[in-house]
């Protein structure tokens, strides 16, 4: 049997009942999917009907891991919630680093499913086979901090891992996210909504059992190795040191750090948001997930000024971009209050950031007044009014009520053009790059399953000038056009191939640093380890892996088309296509999204005008089952 | 009641910790295991990080350093012993009878009773090549001899550390914060 490295069950928990149930993990999920994402994708377009209210009871959230979780591979301690987002009504899926994804496999699960809905507030333990659904009624209006600690004082275990919803899910706030234990964030597409919506405030998840890998000499060796193999890269040791803030610097030099809601992208205060000035005044601690060799998560505090006292993890580079930059803020504490704010209150800082910067837009155009806010002036670089805004999207007060539906809902509910400002794609505000000065993520916001997503096919190749590397992955033959950031040529050829990388990547699951970037491993690493792990010798060939990786997107396309996405949708806001970059090293540059488009159908074997998978890919992909669970309608 | 004096030894070689470098990783957990169980089983390692989400602190807890060890002194008997020559405790599983009470007295919490297999689980040091030192990214466990130097510099980090908790601690409770 091919199953080393899985735990072969899946925990369900049926809220309407009452009850939990164990499935065994069907084997060929295993040779077709791998796992993680892969294997979410599967339960989610089999399980949750087209068309349904992500809020209602039909949608499932589903906690999903991979056969390395818990192991010793680098890195391998991440996991990931699925479901249909609350957020944008497709696809939706987010990762979080931690630990819980590796207690949920020691407790003796690949898989959790969150199904149904509670009709008062709960929270569910799983501690081995201790499994419960717990009266939550004392811990409902706690912040994420508050319930995390208050869940392991009740059970006296400071090791459980806690996946808690802040007050934001529980009003359904659309870009709530899920928090494990205090700072590891389920950012994106609304995941605390979903849970929330579930009546459901917390997961909390022990396990004290094993992960037993096929090979386990020859698995952990080559575990070992790779390990070495992040300790002796300069630019991981750097990552280390300054965390995913050294990409502040590396933004502004080339123009792509997203500033004034993305109107431009340089920023004349970035030094104050660079990890250069930040980690000598503010950074205590240097932490790390669960199996990391890297450590690029920094505890920091604030010692002065009006935010003296706060003490908190982050933010990360799209946080500092959120709050700072973007929203013209020079100030490092005013993003780590905020992180903080949105760290309790359960929401993902980039939609919470761009949604806030969208209200500042308007305003300043005078689309909307002080009448709409509540009497509250909105100026670009004012901190307080960010932090106020902040805590009324939290608790969904006042104007805080509007923007608690992110901004694109946002937009339509306060109409008078103010649309121009919400800067999204299907819904899901656009992280911190910029397809102007760096046309492969142009493409990937695009195409991006979720929406506006940085973490699926995000090339760094290209913008960071990797020649060799580019020359080995793609041939040299497209060089220099494929790592020239103001061409669309070759652009696509970029993204799928890093796609179908970043796809087993999730499907492990291990973390975007040290396979995104820096470059450490790729697809024939994954070769070489996965049949080590799992004894299914087809994992070795890189051939099938990429084959593996393009059913997972175009089974991820397919749920999407199912909710009415086609290539209408795949598009960018007009800032990026019309209005050309004002300022800095890539001034005057514009994206043309269509021959990107067009290319990158091709490459996927979907159809041109509708950019949905043809009948020839679906089969040659074995995707045919989808058929039975096309809408009724 | 004759209470037998605790047997203080100068030991040669020592695992240290610097927390202060702990990220928290739990690297050496999953190395540990790996070790001495052949499968991936942190509930089992030999040695445990406590992690402090709120304060950012990372604390590895190893076995040792014991100049008079608990363990010994408990063991009703006989099974925990010293070697004579290295000084490292040892557990003589022919002789334990399971009785727990080293669990108990461990002040590092890092003796264990695997309730699956019925066993006292402790750490040997890896016969003096131990595997967590060997996996630590950072450092932040080291073994050898204790020598005064480094025994200076951790005072000096510990205490910025703690002045810097309390500080926090008073501002957040001035401002009324959560």
């Amino acid at each position: 049997m091919a199953a080393g490295g899985y735990t072969g069950r899946i925990l369900r928990v049926q809220l309407g009942e009452g009850n939990f149930k164990v499935d065994k993990l069907p084997l060929e999920w295993i040779r077709d999917y791998i796992g993680g994402d892969g294997f979410a994708a599967k339960l989610l377009y089999e399980e949750v009907p087209a068309g349904c209210d992500p809020l209602g009871s039909h949608n499932k959230l589903i906690m999903s891991t991979g056969p390395i979780t818990g192991t010793l591979w680098p890195m391998s301690g991440r996991t990931v919630f699925v479901s249909k987002a609350a957020q944008t009504g497709i696809w939706g899926e987010s990762h979080v680093g931690g630990f819980i994804g590796p207690e949920l496999k020691y407790a003796g699960y690949d898989m959790l499913v969150i199904e149904g809905q509670s009709d008062k507030p709960v929270y569910v333990l799983i501690e081995d086979s201790n499994l419960q659904i717990l009266d939550a009624g004392k811990f409902w209006g706690m912040k994420t901090h508050e319930v995390t600690a208050a869940i392991k004082k009740e059970h006296t275990d400071p090791d459980i891992q806690i996946a808690a919803v802040g007050p934001a899910g529980e009003r359904k706030v659309r870009f709530s996210s899920l928090i494990i234990n205090n700072a590891r964030a389920a950012g994106r597409t609304g995941m605390g909504a979903v849970l929330g919506a579930k009546n459901v405030k917390a997961i909390a998840i022990r396990g004290h059992g094993a992960v037993e890998v096929s090979d386990h000499e020859a698995f952990t060796t080559l575990a070992k190795a790779a390990h070495m193999r992040v300790r002796t890269n300069p630019q991981a040791q750097e990552m280390g040191k300054w965390g995913t803030w050294i990409l502040t610097a590396v933004k502004q030099e080339i123009g792509e750090l997203p500033t004034y809601n993305h109107r431009t992208g340089v920023f004349s205060g970035w030094e104050k948001l660079s990890g250069d000035y930040i980690r000598p005044r503010y950074t205590i601690s240097d932490r790390a997930c669960f199996g990391c060799s890297l450590g690029c998560k920094k505890m920091n505090y604030v010692r002065e000024g009006p935010f003296a006292g706060t003490l908190g993890e982050g933010p990360e580079y799209e946080g500092l971009m959120a709050f700072g930059s973007g929203l013209g803020i020079a100030d490092y504490p005013t993003t780590l209050k905020a992180n903080q704010i949105c760290n309790r209150y359960g929401m993902d800082t980039i939609s919470a950031g761009a949604t806030i910067g969208f209200a500042f837009e308007a305003f300043e155009n005078g689309l909307i007044t002080t009448k709409d806010t509540g009497g509250l002036q909105l100026e670009w670089g004012d901190s307080q009014a960010v932090i106020k805004l902040l805590e009324m999207i939290g608790k969904r007060e006042g104007f805080g009520d509007i923007l608690a539906e992110g901004s694109r809902a946002a937009a339509e509910r306060l109409g008078r053009g103010t649309e121009q400002y919400a800067i999204h794609v299907k819904g899901l505000e656009v992280s911190g790059q910029d397809g102007r000065t760096h046309r492969s993520i142009a493409l990937g916001h695009a195409t991006g399953a979720r929406g506006a997503d940085h973490l699926r096919s995000l090339v760094v190749v290209d913008q960071l000038g990797y020649e060799k590397v580019a020359a080995d992955r793609w041939g040299a033959d497209k060089l220099p056009e494929i790592i020239d950031p103001y061409t669309e040529k070759y652009k696509a050829t970029a993204v799928v191939e890093s796609e179908n990388a970043y796809c087993i990547r999730d499907t492990l699951i291990v973390c975007w640093y040290s396979v995104s970037w820096p470059p450490i491993f790729w697809m024939n690493d994954f070769a070489d380890m996965l049949p080590l792990a799992t004894g299914e010798k087809s994992f070795g060939d890189v051939k099938n892996l990429t084959r593996i990786a393009e059913r997972q997107v175009t089974l991820k396309r397919l749920f999407n088309a199912r909710e009415g996405i086609t290539r209408a949708d795949d598009n960018l806001p007009r800032r990026f296509t019309h209005d050309p970059m004002p300022e800095g090293p890539g001034k005057g540059q514009t994206v043309d999204l269509e021959p990107m488009l067009d290319d990158y159908y091709r490459l996927r074997g979907w159809d041109l005008e509708t950019g949905l998978p043809t009948e020839k890919k679906i089969r040659s992909l074995s995707l045919e089952w989808t058929k039975k669970y096309a809408p009724s309608h | 009641m004759q209470v037998r004096s605790p047997e203080v030894v100068r030991l040669p070689s020592q695992l240290t910790v610097d927390y202060t470098k702990c990220t928290g990783c739990r690297i050496c957990e999953l190395a540990c295991s790996a070790k001495h169980e052949g499968r991936f089983q942190p509930s089992l390692a030999r040695l445990k990080i406590i992690r402090y989400d709120d304060l950012g602190i990372d604390i590895p807890n190893v076995c040792g350093p014991c100049e008079e060890a608990p363990c010994v002194e408990v063991c009703p008997v006989y099974a925990m012993r010293r070697d004579p020559i290295s000084k490292m405790v040892f557990l003589d599983h022919d002789k334990c009878i399971l009785c727990k009470s080293c669990v108990g007295a461990c002040v590092n919490g890092v003796i264990l009773l695997d309730t699956t297999e019925m066993r006292i689980i402790k750490c040997d040091h890896c016969g003096g090549d131990p595997e967590c030192v060997k996996v630590c990214p950072t450092g932040a466990i080291q073994y050898g001899p204790i020598s005064s130097a480094t025994t200076f510099e951790r005072h000096g980090k510990v205490a910025s550390y703690l002045r810097e908790i309390e500080h926090s601690a008073e501002t957040q409770q001035s401002d009324g914060a959560s």
